[in-house]
């Protein structure tokens, strides 16, 4: 390698700037550790001359002390060399001069001169091929930092086009395991919430399910007991005892921390044959887990705010349903035949969204009515029915401190306003009515035909369906009511589940 | 011994890039634009081209046309490094034949695998005749 290095320097500058400094010298030459002439002048081949015939008498280029060396050739030449420092103890080449023989104690002034000369020409080589060299250390500290940043991109454009969902976890493994091209990379949590992988196999792994469900014991105990990156490379590593011993993989585990915890770690396998894991694979790693840990607390924070979310609508809605009997599971029935509603007129996942609040919190304000009127059995007087017609902007009174459900109140507002203009609280007409109110409002009707009531049993689904036929275009929206139709046509699970009595033809 | 040729004016791209293909066998030469590497390119193809965009006085992208004009028959590969946010770029690319994208910052070692994997359906390629 180094003497490579010295031949990827023009040395040949150096003997031409040395040739125009020097005198009557025979030859000026640059030759490499092994001696071998990597430059030279004067006549033709006649430095290697000089140099066989050194050779032949045993010269094998060695410094007896520091500075300029000479050895005498014949009767008429001297050569004299200096060593060209590649470092302590290290030799990279020689600058040599062959001249007039002459005896040391008659040395000509000038052969001061050309000591020097040699001296100085040397230490430029020298230092130019250490600069290489540093150059070379630098150059490749930058490749391992445009593999991180690479890396990095990566896993930012993922960031970006996946948000927040769980499939953000193995589109980053993904890009991980290309890009690092390993066999797998998986993300494995102490509890059950992950285990996540991706693959990008040289060759087949049967049975990865159980490697990954093995991993969460022993290796996982390794791990966050070590605290640290565990590389097993070698097949003999006497610390795969401690690990599933089943797992003839080269195997990379890095755990992932949060603050002293080890609550995950991230593990890349490779098949026995492939590149042992390096030092820039670790660091690689470490980029990814770290990203990975901010990334599941973000998750885990995530989930916990969504589940509070729907624990609280939960109590809301418990709330409304404990004042009558016979509503219970009312909301979560409309609830779920608004989201099939929705889904199927393909709404943006925003509105869905809203659409989910709204549907499931639309009886919210059933808990401003008197108990005496709501759980009434039989036909309510006019001044009792308009506390039932008060219920909807009660929801909204309610709901309206909710920051988070602002788009999605109107919803649970209007779902009484009338497709003519005719319902309440408002008397909004046709298209004015907000989507999501319409589509509630199909599915209210539809499940307060077919469920119980406290002074009567509930209809069936075909009785259900003609009364939502007979008043489509004056009470329910006509769009939504055919696509209702044609999700009742395909005969959908929630009629078994929600128990809705059929007509005997259909039973 | 397979050719790189890398075309990019910054100096420190070709300097890493060089490092790594040399350490992987490869002989590798040169250019800070298009025009020097036209000229190469004249005197030799390489078996890879690999190009940056932004340069002058020749862009790569003029290099990559000029390339087509002149030889529209060359069998070497064309890989243009393209920033992973400029995803536009990645429109002309692909209308050239021969052409690829690679994103930069380029990760040394997904290049070399990506020359592997060309040379090696290559060879393929020729021993099948």
């Amino acid at each position: 390698m180094a003497e490579q290095r010295l031949a990827g320097i023009d040395v040949g500058r150096y003997g031409r700037w040395l040739r125009r400094m020097g005198g009557g010298e025979r030859h000026f030459a640059v030759v490499d550790a092994a001696g071998d002439t990597l430059w030279s002048d004067g006549d033709p081949g006649g430095f290697e001359q000089v140099c066989a015939a050194l050779a032949a008498c045993g010269f094998d280029w060695h410094c007896d002390g520091p500075g300029l060396q000479r050895r005498d050739v014949d009767d008429a030449l001297t050569l004299l060399y200096h060593p060209i420092a590649g470092g302590p103890q290290r030799v990279l080449g020689w600058l040599a001069a062959v001249v007039e023989r002459f005896e040391p104690q008659h040395a000509p002034i000038r052969i001061d001169e050309l000591a020097e000369a040699l001296e100085d020409v040397a230490a430029g080589i020298a230092d130019q091929y250490r600069t290489g060299d540093e150059l070379d250390v630098m150059a490749a500290e930058l490749a391992a930092r445009y593999e991180e940043l690479h890396l990095v991109y990566g896993l930012d454009d993922e960031l970006r086009r996946h948000g927040d969902t769980r499939n953000l976890f193995v589109s980053l493994l993904q890009t991980c395991a290309d890009h690092m091209n390993a066999d797998v990379a998986a993300l494995v949590s102490a509890d059950h919430e992950f285990r996540l992988s991706a693959t990008n196999l040289s060759k087949p792994i049967h049975n990865l399910d159980l490697v990954l469900v093995e991993m969460r014991g022993d290796l996982f105990r390794f791990v966050s007991s070590a605290k640290q990156t565990i590389v097993l490379n070698d097949a003999k590593d006497p610390r795969r005892a401690y690990v599933f011993t089943d797992m003839p993989y080269k195997v990379m585990a890095y755990p992932i921390l949060s603050g002293d915890a080890v609550i995950a770690m991230l593990v890349l396998l490779n098949h026995a044959d492939k590149p042992d894991f390096s030092n820039s694979d670790r660091k690689l790693a470490e980029v990814l887990a770290n990203q990975l840990s901010g990334l599941m607390r973000m998750y885990t924070m995530m989930t916990e705010s969504a589940r509070f979310n729907e624990q609280m609508a939960a109590a809301l809605i418990e709330a409304v349903e404990a004042k009558d009997p016979y509503t219970r599971g009312h909301s979560e029935r409309v609830h779920h035949l608004s989201m099939e509603i929705g889904r199927a007129m393909q709404l943006q996942d925003e509105d869905l969204d809203n659409l989910h609040w709204a549907s499931l919190l639309h009886d919210v304000g059933k808990i401003g009515i008197p108990d005496a009127v709501l759980c009434k059995p039989g036909r309510l007087t006019p001044d009792e029915y308009t506390f039932i017609m008060v219920h909807p902007e009660r929801s909204y009174e309610i709901l309206r401190h909710i920051d988070r459900l602002r788009d999605a109140v109107p919803g649970a507002r209007h779902h009484q306003e009338k497709w003519d203009g005719t319902g309440y609280p408002h008397g909004l007409k046709g298209n004015r009515i907000p989507l999501l109110a319409r589509i509630i409002a199909v599915a209210d009707t539809y499940d307060s035909i077919t469920s119980s009531r406290a002074y009567r049993p509930g209809r069936s689904h075909e009785v259900a369906l003609a009364e939502i036929d007979r008043v489509t275009g004056s009470q329910l929206d006509p769009t939504v009511v055919d696509v209702f139709k044609a999700l009742c046509a395909a005969e959908p699970p929630w009629l078994a589940k929600f128990n809705v009595r059929r007509e005997r033809q259909h039973a | 011994m397979k050719r790189i040729l890398i075309v990019d004016d910054q100096p420190h791209v070709i300097r890493v890039l060089r490092l790594c293909l040399e350490r992987d066998g490869y002989t590798v030469a040169s250019a800070s634009d298009g025009t020097e590497a036209l000229s190469l390119i004249r005197a030799g193809a390489p078996d890879v081209l690999i190009t940056d965009i932004q340069m002058a006085p020749m862009s790569g992208r003029e290099l990559c046309q000029a390339l087509h004009l002149e030889f529209p028959k060359r069998e070497f590969l064309t890989l243009v490094m393209t920033s992973m946010t400029a995803r536009e770029e990645r429109d002309w690319v692909r209308q050239l034949p021969a052409t690829e994208f690679v994103e930069k910052p380029l990760s040394p070692r997904a290049l070399l695998e990506r020359l592997a994997r060309h040379f090696s359906t290559l060879s393929e390629e020729s021993a099948r005749g």
